[in-house]
C-alpha cells in the first residue's frame, strides 16, 4: 500500500478517525474509499461509513478479491451496528469463504461472528449457537476473542445460564482488556450490569422482592411451583405448562398464586380475569368452566380446589408456591411473554397464539416498541418482533483492515 | 522474459516494534527498513537489528551515498543517519500514492502504487524528470549495475521484475510464493535482493538472477 494509506491506516489503528480522515478526504481510489468508510463508522456516521465501504468494494473489483471480501465483512459489520438485519447473509458467507481460501483467518473468523451475532440478534438461538461450536477462539487476536465470549454471554444468557455467561463476561473482559479497545471493555461492562441488575420480581407469602438473573435460574431449578408470569406458563424443574394462550387461565393462575396458601374469593377471580367487571351470575358460571379448564391442565402439578369463598392452589409434589413477575408490570404482558423465550415472531404469529385480532397485536407491539421493550426488524410480511438483545452484539466496530497485505 | 520463481535466501525478522515492513534501503553495511513511525537499521550477516530512528516512515526508503530518504504521507524526507534529522523534504509526485524510492545517478525514483507508474524526480526540487508505466501496482523501486527493478503486489501476487527503464517492457520476472507479498525492494549491489514483506514484519533476501558473475560493487546505491 501506499504511503498516506499508511499513514491513514496507522491513525485509525490508534484509535485517531479524523487523522486518518485528514490523510485520505480528497481520493477516490479504493483503498482510500475503505478507509474513509470506517472512519466515518468510527464517527457514528453509519450510513455514510457504509455507502463508503460499499463503492470501496466495488472499486476493489474481484480481481483484489481478499480487499474486497474485507469491505464486504467491514459493511455486514456496519449494517449489523445500524440494526440492518435485512443484510444479505448470503453475501456475507462468500466474503467468508474467500478470505478463508486465501488463508486470512482472523478476518474469516470475523464474519463468522457477525453471522452469530446477527442470528442471535434475531432470536435464532440454536442456529447461533452451532455456528459458535465451529469456532475455536483460542488462536484469535484478543478483540475477537472477546467479541466470541460475548456472544456465548449472550446466548446463556438469553437460556438462563447464569455462570456460564458470567465465566464467558470475565474472560470477555480480560480479552477486552488486552486488545486495549475501551469501547469494547465498557461493552463487557455493560453486559456484566445486566447480571447483577433485577431481571425479575418474586412474589410469595404477600411480600416480593427483586431477583437477578442468577436468583431466578436457581429459583426454576428448585422444588418450587413457579406461576411465571415472565413466559405465562407454570412450572416446575421438570415440567412446563404454558398458558400463553390462555391469558384468562394464566390470570387465574397468578391469582392463585400470589395468594397461597391461602383461597381467593369468586369475585376477586372475576375481578382479575374478566377485566374488573362487578360479578353477576354470568360470570360465576364462566368462572367455573375456566377454574375447571385450568384444574384439568394443571393436574400434573397442582390441584385447583374449592373454598367457603373461592379457590385455592394446592401443589402436588413441591412444596410452595411462587409467582415469579418482570421487574416492572407493564400492559400488553401476553405478548410479552411470547417474546421472553428470546426468539423472533411474526404479529400474525403471534395473534394467532394470543387468540387475538391483529390490529390488536400490532397496536401492543407499537406501545411496547415505543416504549423500547421490543425491537422488531426487516418490513412488511417479512417484519418480525423480539425482546430487546442481551450482550453478543457489541456495536464497537471491529473493522477488519480492507487493503491488501499478508 | 525470463520467468521463474523467486529463490529466497534468508529471511530476517519480525523485529520487536516493527511490525509492518514498508521502504527498504542499504548503505553498504546495514540494512534500513521503514516501519511507520520510525527506521531500522540491522547487519545483513548477523541479522541483528544495530539502531532505530524515530521519524514518519510510511513507503519507500532509499540511500544516496550519504543521505537517507524517506517517504512520508505526500513528502520525500531527506535524514542525516548520524543524527537522524530531516535536514529538507520535497513533495512526493503522486501526492501520497507513493510507495517505492530509489536513488541512481543524481536522481530518485518513486513507485506510484495503484497507478502503476515509477516517476524520475528532481532530488531538490521534486520537479517530475520522466514517468515510466508498469502493468502492475508498484511497490518497492531499486536500481543496480544499470537494471531497474520493481515490486509489484496486485490480485494477492506478488512477484520482482525488471523492467527497461526506457519502455517499461518486463525483461525478467520472479514470482513470489502464494500470499508473500513485496513493498520495498533494495539491491546490496550484488546478487541480493532486499524485499520488505510488509505486515509479515520481514525483510526476506531474494537472488538476484545473473549477477553471480558479477564483482561486488565499491559503493553503494549506484
Amino acid at each position: 500500500m501506499d504511503s498516506l494509506i499508511t499513514a491513514a491506516a496507522r491513525a485509525l489503528a490508534a484509535g485517531d478517525p479524523l487523522g486518518a480522515l485528514k490523510r485520505v478526504a480528497l481520493r477516490d481510489d479504493a483503498p482510500a474509499l475503505a478507509l474513509r468508510g470506517i472512519a466515518m463508522a468510527q464517527l457514528g456516521d453509519l450510513a455514510r461509513g457504509k455507502a463508503l465501504v460499499r463503492s470501496a468494494a466495488r472499486a476493489f473489483g474481484p480481481k483484489e478479491a481478499v480487499a474486497h471480501a474485507r469491505c464486504i465483512v467491514a459493511e455486514a459489520e456496519i449494517a449489523l451496528a445500524a440494526r440492518d438485519l435485512g443484510w444479505p447473509a448470503k453475501t456475507l458467507d462468500a466474503a467468508r469463504a474467500t478470505l478463508e481460501a486465501h488463508g486470512d483467518r482472523a478476518n474469516a473468523a470475523h464474519a463468522r461472528y457477525l453471522e452469530v451475532r446477527r442470528l442471535l440478534l434475531v432470536g435464532r438461538l440454536d442456529e447461533a449457537e452451532q455456528r459458535l461450536a465451529e469456532l475455536d477462539p483460542a488462536p484469535f487476536p484478543p478483540a475477537l476473542s472477546a467479541a466470541h465470549e460475548l456472544v456465548v454471554a449472550g446466548i446463556a444468557m438469553r437460556r438462563l445460564h447464569t455462570q456460564t455467561a458470567r465465566d464467558a463476561l470475565a474472560r470477555a473482559g480480560r480479552a477486552a482488556r488486552e486488545a486495549r479497545i475501551p469501547a469494547l471493555a465498557a461493552e463487557v461492562e455493560s453486559a456484566s450490569l445486566l447480571l447483577d441488575t433485577p431481571a425479575a420480581r418474586l412474589i410469595a407469602h404477600g411480600a416480593e422482592r427483586p431477583l437477578r438473573l442468577e436468583e431466578v435460574e436457581a429459583l426454576l431449578a428448585s422444588k418450587v411451583l413457579v406461576v411465571d408470569a415472565c413466559r405465562h406458563a407454570v412450572r416446575e424443574p421438570h415440567l412446563v405448562i404454558s398458558l400463553a394462550t390462555r391469558p384468562v387461565l394464566f390470570a387465574l393462575a397468578r391469582t392463585l398464586g400470589e395468594a397461597w396458601p391461602g383461597d381467593v374469593a369468586r369475585d376477586t377471580l372475576i375481578a382479575r380475569a374478566f377485566g374488573g367487571k362487578s360479578a353477576d351470575e354470568s360470570h360465576r358460571a364462566r368462572l367455573r368452566v375456566e377454574i375447571g379448564r385450568l384444574r384439568t391442565l394443571l393436574r400434573p402439578l397442582a390441584r385447583v380446589s374449592a373454598t367457603q369463598r373461592g379457590f385455592a392452589l394446592a401443589p402436588r409434589g413441591v412444596g410452595e408456591v411462587m409467582v415469579l413477575a418482570r421487574p416492572v408490570e407493564e400492559p400488553h404482558a401476553a405478548v410479552l411473554a411470547f417474546l421472553t423465550d428470546g426468539e423472533s415472531w411474526s404479529s400474525s404469529a403471534l395473534a394467532l397464539a394470543l387468540g387475538a385480532s391483529q390490529r390488536t397485536v400490532q397496536r401492543a407491539l407499537d406501545a411496547l416498541g415505543a416504549a423500547g421493550k421490543v425491537q422488531s426488524f426487516g418490513r412488511g410480511r417479512a417484519r418480525r418482533w423480539m425482546t430487546p438483545p442481551v450482550p453478543g452484539f457489541t456495536t464497537t466496530l471491529l473493522l477488519p483492515a480492507p487493503w491488501p497485505g499478508d | 522474459m525470463n520467468r521463474s520463481a523467486a529463490e529466497i535466501l534468508r529471511e530476517y525478522g519480525p523485529f520487536p516494534g516493527a511490525d509492518d515492513v514498508a521502504g527498504v534501503t542499504f548503505d553498504g553495511r546495514q540494512v534500513w527498513f521503514a516501519s511507520g513511525d520510525r527506521l531500522n537499521a540491522f547487519d545483513p550477516e548477523s541479522g541483528t537489528l544495530q539502531r532505530t530512528i524515530d521519524v514518519a516512515a510510511h513507503a519507500g526508503t532509499a540511500f544516496d551515498g550519504r543521505h537517507l530518504y524517506q517517504i512520508a504521507e505526500d513528502r520525500i524526507q531527506k535524514i542525516e543517519p548520524a543524527t537522524g534529522r530531516v535536514i529538507s523534504t520535497i513533495p512526493a509526485p503522486g501526492g501520497g500514492g507513493d510507495s517505492g524510492l530509489a536513488w541512481a545517478e543524481g536522481t530518485l525514483w518513486v513507485g506510484q502504487y495503484r497507478d502503476r507508474k515509477i516517476h524520475q524526480i528532481d532530488p531538490e526540487t521534486g520537479a517530475i524528470l520522466r514517468t515510466i508505466e508498469s502493468s502492475r501496482f508498484v511497490t518497492g523501486v531499486t536500481w543496480v549495475d544499470g537494471e531497474l527493478w520493481h515490486g509489484t503486489w496486485e490480485g494477492g501476487e506478488s512477484d520482482v521484475r525488471r523492467i527497461d527503464p526506457r519502455t517499461g517492457k518486463v525483461l525478467e520476472q520472479l514470482d513470489m510464493p502464494a500470499g508473500m507479498g513485496v513493498s520495498g525492494l533494495e539491491s546490496d549491489g550484488g546478487d541480493r535482493l532486499y524485499c520488505g514483506g510488509e505486515k509479515s514484519g520481514k525483510v526476506r533476501a531474494v537472488r538476484r538472477p545473473g549477477a553471480q558473475s558479477r564483482r561486488r560493487p565499491e559503493a553503494p546505491g549506484d
